[in-house]
């Protein structure tokens, strides 16, 4: 057994133990300090001048946030951000518990069907956004080739505003749920086997038992899921660049979009900020909100 | 009986779903001279073909190829890594700050790259590393909040008594980290590192924004541009794809059964 040590040995062992720590902190502070919080800050500093590029910075105060209350096409990109999210998060989340559902059963070749369902996210979103651009083609296209063989005209997907913005979102769900449903499957494996069991006794009640037992105990894996989708969705960028460039018209400009091209293409800095404030405050509202309705929701659960 | 064979029609058909823009990608990129991008890729023909292999390298995709290559590597075992500390110290050291600073990196999860993508711009621009391999490495190899939440959570499920053990015999911290926890924590270990590598390797904005010269051009990068420099060369494109997913695929089939087990350990509290 080690002996009580005198206070002051004490004292220096815990300020030791405070520049270990530190130590071992230093570069990811760096990195989350420096690299994530500070830009926040800083982009909110931005939002209050004029800057154009070459120009010198003119401190305009809320000039800028005024300019965005009546500039419909912010509102537009951040209308068009809400409906992507809108299609993307429940489509997602919904296809990959389905599918979490299916694969989480003991069965032959299940993990070779599991890695197959995974695939799609590693695809770099790039190189698939412009295979799925062909795809989608109205032509050449294999989806209205594919419609074509039931004497079905095909649409032109991505060149039609009413379609193109739920044609990318297709892609993103495709893209994800093999992925979120990862998630669901540990979820899964995570429930007890005495409470997996019953639902395989009587096929009549298994809804029932997925309703009532099954998805309550989820209910940890399900807020995972929902905010990391909603941050993910409210992001997008990759696929909608070099599927659509925001278009046709701005049916798909989307908000991440709309900022990089005031800030790279237009070189506003100061109002390109001003909409990543704007579209900042929109994340954070939508993720706490979900905390809130989750907490409220969540009372037999005690964290561990 | 029937369920099974329920079970397994949909998983056919998903699958299919899901690896069918790969197989058209396959069936593009080895399509032979004589057949134009334009026409159905799988239009029964000529032999397979390298030419868009040819061209696409012709063109300097194998300069972004080793690029991305070492970009990723780099970036990736600077994440692990000093995630793996931070991690740690959150998970085992008492120190004050500690809860603060733990949510104050949770919630940076929150922060969208794209708002902070102008002042890391500019922050570039003051320091010089605008068009720089630092600065198109550095701002995102130094903390990965979702890294360190993982591997926190993954190392206090270990047991503080297989640590204290090796503290009473003397060792010091990080000599317990690296021969106690980290032995022990290989599945999340494979876990954290294969997201890295995957977003590392797929990432797009940062890079198409920081870098401007050809030769530290990425992968991503290079696609998208394939797109308007060679016309839409869709044979091109599609052997480009191919050849960015191979290397994660092959990561993935390697790793499968570390990563199901490790978000299962975890619990995703």
């Amino acid at each position: 057994m080690l002996r009580a040590a005198p206070r002051r040995t004490r004292r220096a062992a815990r300020y030791r133990q405070t520049v270990v720590a530190y130590a071992l902190l230093a570069p990811s502070l760096v990195g989350v300090l420096g690299f994530l919080l500070a830009p926040v800050v800083i982009v909110i500093v931005l939002s209050l001048f004029d800057w154009k590029l070459l120009a010198t910075p003119e401190f305009v105060g809320l000039a800028n946030y005024r300019k965005l209350l009546t500039d419909g096409d912010v509102w537009h990109s951040m209308l068009v951000t809400l409906y992507y999210v809108l299609i993307c998060v429940p489509g997602t989340t919904i296809l990959s518990l389905l599918l979490a559902l299916l694969v989480d059963r003991k069965l032959r070749w299940m993990k070779y069907f599991r890695a197959l369902l995974v695939i799609p996210w590693m695809a770099t979103p790039v190189a698939l956004g412009l295979v799925w651009t062909w795809i989608f083609d109205p032509g050449r296209g294999a989806l209205n080739q594919f419609l074509g063989l039931f004497g079905i005209a095909g649409p032109a997907w991505l060149s039609s505003p009413l379609l193109a913005m739920p044609s990318v979102a297709a892609v993103h769900i495709w893209q994800f749920a093999g992925y979120n449903m990862l998630f669901f499957l540990a979820g899964l494996q995570n429930i007890p086997q005495s409470l997996r069991e019953a639902s395989s006794l009587d096929g009549a009640s298994s809804a029932k038992h997925f309703f009532t037992i099954t998805l309550p105990l989820l209910r940890p894996t399900m807020l995972f899921v929902l905010i990391t989708n909603v941050i993910g969705s409210f992001q997008a960028f990759d696929t909608i660049f070099v599927m659509t460039e925001g278009g046709p018209g701005d049916s798909t400009e989307v908000a991440t979009y709309l900022i990089y091209d005031e800030a790279f293409r237009k070189f506003d800095f100061g109002y390109a900020s001003t909409i990543s404030v704007l579209l900042f405050a929109v994340v954070l509202i939508a993720t706490i909100s979900q905390f809130v309705y989750f907490e409220r929701r969540t009372t037999y659960e005690v964290s561990g | 009986m029937k369920l099974r064979s329920f079970t397994y029609a949909v998983l056919v058909v998903g699958c299919a779903f899901a690896i069918f823009p790969y197989f058209l990608t396959v069936l593009t990129a080895f399509k032979g001279p004589g057949q134009l991008s334009e026409t159905l890729p799988w239009e029964p023909g000529l032999p397979p073909s390298v030419a868009a292999f040819d061209r696409l390298f012709g063109s300097g995709f194998g300069g972004y190829l080793v690029n991305t290559a070492l970009v990723t590597a780099g970036i990736t075992l600077g994440q692990v890594v000093f995630a793996i500390l931070a991690a740690y110290a959150f998970a085992r050291l008492p120190f004050p700050g500690r809860d603060v600073l733990f949510w104050v990196y949770l919630s940076t999860l929150m922060v969208p790259p794209v708002v902070t993508m102008i002042p890391l711009y500019l922050m570039m621009q003051k320091l010089g590393l605008v068009d720089t391999w630092a600065g198109l490495m550095l701002p995102t190899m130094l903390g990965t909040p979702y890294a360190i939440f993982l591997l926190r959570q993954f190392f206090r499920s270990i047991p503080v008594e297989l640590e204290d053990a090796a503290r009473i015999d003397g060792a010091g911290r990080v000599r317990t980290l690296v021969s106690i926890v980290l032995p022990l924590s290989r599945p999340i270990l494979v876990t954290v590192t294969t997201l890295a590598v995957v977003a590392n390797w797929n990432s797009f904005l940062w890079p198409l924004i920081i870098t401007s010269s050809e030769d530290k051009r990425l992968l991503s990068v290079g696609i998208a541009l394939f797109k308007s420099e060679i016309g839409v060369d869709y044979n091109a494109v599609m052997a480009g794809s191919l050849i960015a997913l191979v290397p994660l695929l092959v990561l993935f089939i390697v790793f499968q059964r570390f990563i199901v087990r490790s978000v299962a350990v975890t619990g995703l509290k």
